[in-house]
């Protein structure tokens, strides 16, 4: 990389180019497992649980809500098990973090689940990995067989009184299932229908027991806050706005990728605050010979677009927010000035029509309404009245169901119709003249 | 006790309730697709969307539960807005066969399009096709098209029979309900989920295309397939019964009834129905001839002030003032009182129990016993054949008998009067609790002017005894209600429709 880059600061991805991380006997020298013991021998489950507040630490699967605070949600005294839930459902189009973290330190990820589950006093470990990552659960499966015989997983770790049993649970192929009350669905071996919700899953989650569901990367970082204790983390990345008492800021690093027509698409890690310019440009190399960057969705399908013009905001959780759009998943999806941005809503509009589980009348009949409105004007048949369809439709469609996949079917496209108007209307059929006019 | 307002209206509700309920417990309606109060709720159809102040985005009523405090709107901009949203998006795939569809009349598909769908429509796109007349068994019919996926089919497989032969399939606008079973219901309930479907997409093969429901005649009445006695609605038309359904009974069967029951009125349309009364000619058995009312009830009064015999043989489906009047007219007679019924094994602990006889513990209750062998009685009462074997009534050799079908008429009886089914007839029925409901007639069934045995019976026994004081409906009601008393039934306040001079038939001005 050109020198004058915004620095990567490599914590989650500090093995992913030593060759053979993912065994154990190259990943324990290089320090796995030590924030496990520990925690083991040294902390409480709720000294765990205070630092991991005190980092700041924000979910890394899309919606950023305190991990520290989902985890004091958990039901205590319930007279039932309290379960952990890792989700590996990465199913996002243009995420590709999570695999990384599983095919390249699958002991850091498992780390990170049991330190967590101690903290969370859980017993038990889903991991639900995305079906069509078979190499992911191939090295997650023998990460867990290679610390099983190391004492790692299952009965009294380490010599302690803590006992952990880890399974891997492969999903079926439904992007719904990365919801993650659809994901307790399918894990419980029905169909990944997300569930309404109150309850939410730290009351009544997993086979109706207490359930604390976390992203890959989320708790991939617990070990590094359980070794440099929680403030270190929170004085990483961007600091929380100090005129909003509910910000929680970006804090610690965060795995951030370029996909789409980009030079140098890739997976870095970096404090928050490198611009969304300098992710595309810089690290993703710009934009192919000849071509200009027209847009870019900042954090998987699910956020609204940006413009070129739009990209020096700073990659946070509440900086994109501002800017009407989201981090997501911190991985970026970048659109040239060849993409038809008509076809990409048909792409986008049929990804969602196809993946909504069908639950919901707003999200079921809508997407693929949208969808078919979409394909009528890239084929020319569209009217100018079917902008003002689209927008009813959109705001028929957010908002109106149980889980949030509706509310992310509307977001992109709905942005890339307001942003690129000029496109669609440039394929309008032209509005047939009166008779003997 | 807390309060919310709805519409402007302040409302006390108890703690848990949730707002859709609280609102229909005050007369509020707020439309509802997928909420049923009898199963669990999904939550998945958004028509009952509703402005929560406070709230940026519209709640559903089935599920969020009231709170002190809380201000509902059901007919503001955004609740109106939303639902009409809602009803836009059930129709974009939805095929509009009203007019071929057997729900018309009845589908909430219509009732609320009509209430706030769009006008117009701006859908000018093909509609996703699914599959449709698809069997579900051998007494329901699916269609994919017509389902909006309410999934309440679905959880009533799962919660209230747990038998689980229905799964929702697919995913999206493909998705549709399938069946999981090898093609046929293990339950014996299956058909509930074709009331319970709010639309068009399960319909009855028993049903499917016999009648535009607007041309029905519906009357509450009870089911007499077995002793539980559910609670159900009879539609008919022409004279002829087309179809049962359960009515909301929480104390007798909730809001379901078993398949057998619902299919078990085909008795009442049976072509071998009598007609009209009959008197035997000959002392061949079996030979009788056609007689008006009074000539029949002449002959029975001189029939019976002649003979010997005593005794009553009723069917346990008679009603308690049917039996009573059996008895007053048997009293002069002596004899035995006894009744029949059909005992089955399929008891199942929910609703269907092995006692057939609708009303046999109202017979207990009125001094009848079980007959358990053939004997002579004067008095014969037979609605369904199978409920007195042919050896039993044939046995009792009766003096005058009350029967539905022209096949179940003991050859030796003297005097034949036909007997209106469950379905034509007025009365009380006590189930298998000890609940004494009503039976009711109705208008449209059965053949045409036939008269209740109530009259005829009392005719007779005004003819046996010319000094005794005419008794009304409700006087035999009075004499029931403190002769059952002591067997620890209770007999409500029912007000039973006049009896009609004539039967009316159902609208015939369009043929079917």
């Amino acid at each position: 990389m050109a020198t004058g880059l915004y620095p990567q600061t490599k914590v989650l991805s500090k093995n992913f180019d030593v060759p053979n991380a993912h065994t154990l006997a190259v990943a324990r020298p290089r320090g796995a497992y030590q924030s496990l013991e520990k925690a083991l021998r040294t902390l409480t489950p709720a000294q765990v649980t205070e630092e991991v507040k005190k980092s700041r630490l924000r979910g890394r699967g899309g919606a950023g809500f305190p991990t520290g605070m989902k985890w004091s949600f958990v039901a205590k005294n319930t007279g039932k098990p309290t379960y952990l839930v890792m989700n590996a459902d990465e199913s996002e189009p243009g995420a590709f973090k999570d695999r990384y973290l599983m095919e390249r330190d699958p002991h850091l990820v498992l780390e990170g689940a049991l330190v967590s589950a101690y903290a969370i006093e859980a017993s038990t470990v889903y991991i639900y990995v995305r079906g069509e990552y078979p190499h992911s659960i191939r090295r997650l499966e023998g990460a867990i067989e290679e610390a099983r015989k190391a004492g790692l997983v299952g009965k009294d770790i380490l010599g302690t009184k803590f006992s952990c049993e880890v399974y891997v649970h492969p999903g079926a192929g439904a992007y719904i299932c990365g919801e993650e009350t659809g994901l307790l669905e399918s894990l419980e071996g029905k169909r990944g229908h997300p569930r309404i919700k109150p309850p939410f899953p730290a009351v009544e989650g997993a086979f109706r027991c207490p359930t604390i569901i976390n992203n890959v990367e989320t708790l991939a970082h617990v070990p590094w806050i359980v070794a440099h204790g929680g403030e270190a983390f929170a004085k990483q990345g961007l600091p929380p706005d100090p005129a909003n008492p509910r910000s929680n800021g970006s804090t610690g690093t965060k795995l951030m990728g370029v996909s789409g027509q980009v030079r140098t698409p890739g997976l870095w890690e970096f404090e928050p605050g490198i611009t969304l310019r300098e992710l595309v440009y810089g690290y993703g190399g710009g934009p192919l010979p000849g071509r200009k960057i027209k847009a870019v969705i900042p954090g998987g399908i699910s956020m609204p677009v940006l413009l070129d013009g739009e990209l020096d905001v700073k990659m946070g959780f509440d900086e994109l927010v501002k800017v009407g759009s989201g981090l997501g998943t911190g991985t970026a999806i970048v659109m040239d000035d060849t993409c038809d941005m008509v076809e990409a809503c048909v792409n986008i509009a049929h990804f969602f029509g196809h993946e909504s589980c069908g639950q919901c009348t707003p999200c079921r009949e809508g997407c693929h309404w949208m969808e078919k409105v979409f394909r009528r004007v890239a084929e020319g048949d569209g009217q100018a009245s079917d902008l003002d369809l689209l927008e009813a439709l959109f705001k028929g469609i957010e908002g109106r169901t149980i889980c949030f996949l509706a509310d992310a079917a509307v977001w992109p496209v709905r942005s890339i119709v307001r942003k690129f108007r000029g496109e669609f209307l440039a394929k309008m059929t032209p509005a047939p003249t009166p008779a003997g006019a | 006790m807390p309060k919310l307002t709805i519409d402007g209206r302040v409302l006390e509700f108890a703690p848990g309730q949730t707002i859709i309920q609280v609102a229909q417990a005050n007369g509020i309606e707020i439309p509802h697709y997928c909420y049923h109060p009898g199963l669990s709720v999904a939550g998945n159809c958004r028509i009952c969307m509703v402005e929560v102040e406070k709230n940026p985005k519209p709640q559903i009523a089935c599920y969020v539960p009231a709170t002190d405090g809380m201000v509902v709107h059901t007919k503001s901009a955004q609740a109106t807005e939303a639902r009409a949203g809602v009803m836009e998006m059930l129709l974009v795939n939805h095929p509009l066969d009203c007019p071929i569809c057997d729900q018309a009349g009845e589908c909430k598909l219509q009732d609320y399009a009509f209430d706030f769908g769009h006008p117009t429509t701006r859908t000018p796109v093909e509609k996703t096709h699914l599959p449709k007349n698809v069997p579900f068994g051998a007494k329901i019919v699916y269609d994919g098209e017509r389902c909006i996926k309410c999934t309440r089919c679905v959880r009533f497989t799962d919660e209230i029979t747990q038998t689980h032969e229905l799964s929702m399939g697919a995913r999206g606008d493909k998705e549709l309900v399938i069946m999981t079973s090898k093609g046929e219901f293990t339950t014996p309930y299956a058909m509930n989920i074709i009331d319970l479907c709010p639309v068009g997409a399960l319909t009855s093969k028993d049903f499917r295309f016999e009648s535009r429901v607007w041309f029905m005649d519906f009357t509450e009445s009870v089911c007499t397939g077995c002793a539980r006695g559910c609670n159900v609605t009879v539609g008919a038309r022409g004279g002829r019964v087309l179809r049962m359904t359960p009515r909301e009974n929480q104390a007798v069967n909730r809001w379901w009834m078993c398949d057998a029951g619902r299919l078990g009125y085909g008795y009442a349309n049976a072509p071998t129905r009598l007609t009209g009364p009959r008197v035997r000619t000959s002392a061949r058995p079996g030979e009788f001839a056609d007689v008006g009312w009074e000539d029949a009830i002449d002959a029975a009064v001189e029939a019976l002030r002649t003979t010997a015999r005593g005794g009553v043989l009723a069917d346990a489906s008679a009603t308690l003032e049917e039996l009573w009047m059996l008895k007053a007219v048997a009293g002069a007679q002596r004899g035995e009182l006894r009744y029949a019924s059909r005992v089955g094994h399929d008891a199942d602990g929910f609703l269907i129990v092995d006692e057939k006889g609708a009303n046999q513990r109202g017979a207990e209750a009125l001094g009848f016993a079980r007959a358990t062998a053939a004997a002579p009685a004067a008095l014969l009462f037979v609605e369904r054949g199978d409920a007195v074997p042919k050896a039993l009534r044939d046995g009792a050799d009766p003096v005058v008998a009350f029967v539905t079908d022209g096949a179940d008429v003991p050859p030796t009886a003297q005097v034949v009067f036909p007997l209106p089914s469950f379905a034509e007839r007025d009365g009380l029925l006590a189930n298998v609790d000890g609940i004494v409901q009503p039976l009711r007639r109705c208008r449209a069934a059965g053949p045409r002017d036939l008269r209740a045995p109530l009259e005829i019976l009392e005719e007779i026994r005004l003819g046996l005894a010319p000094d005794a004081s005419p008794w009304t409906h409700a006087d035999v009601v009075t004499a029931v209600r403190g002769a059952v008393a002591p067997a620890g039934l209770e007999v409500p306040d029912v007000a039973f429709a006049p009896a009609p001079a004539r039967s009316v038939a159902a609208p015939t001005a369009r043929t079917r």
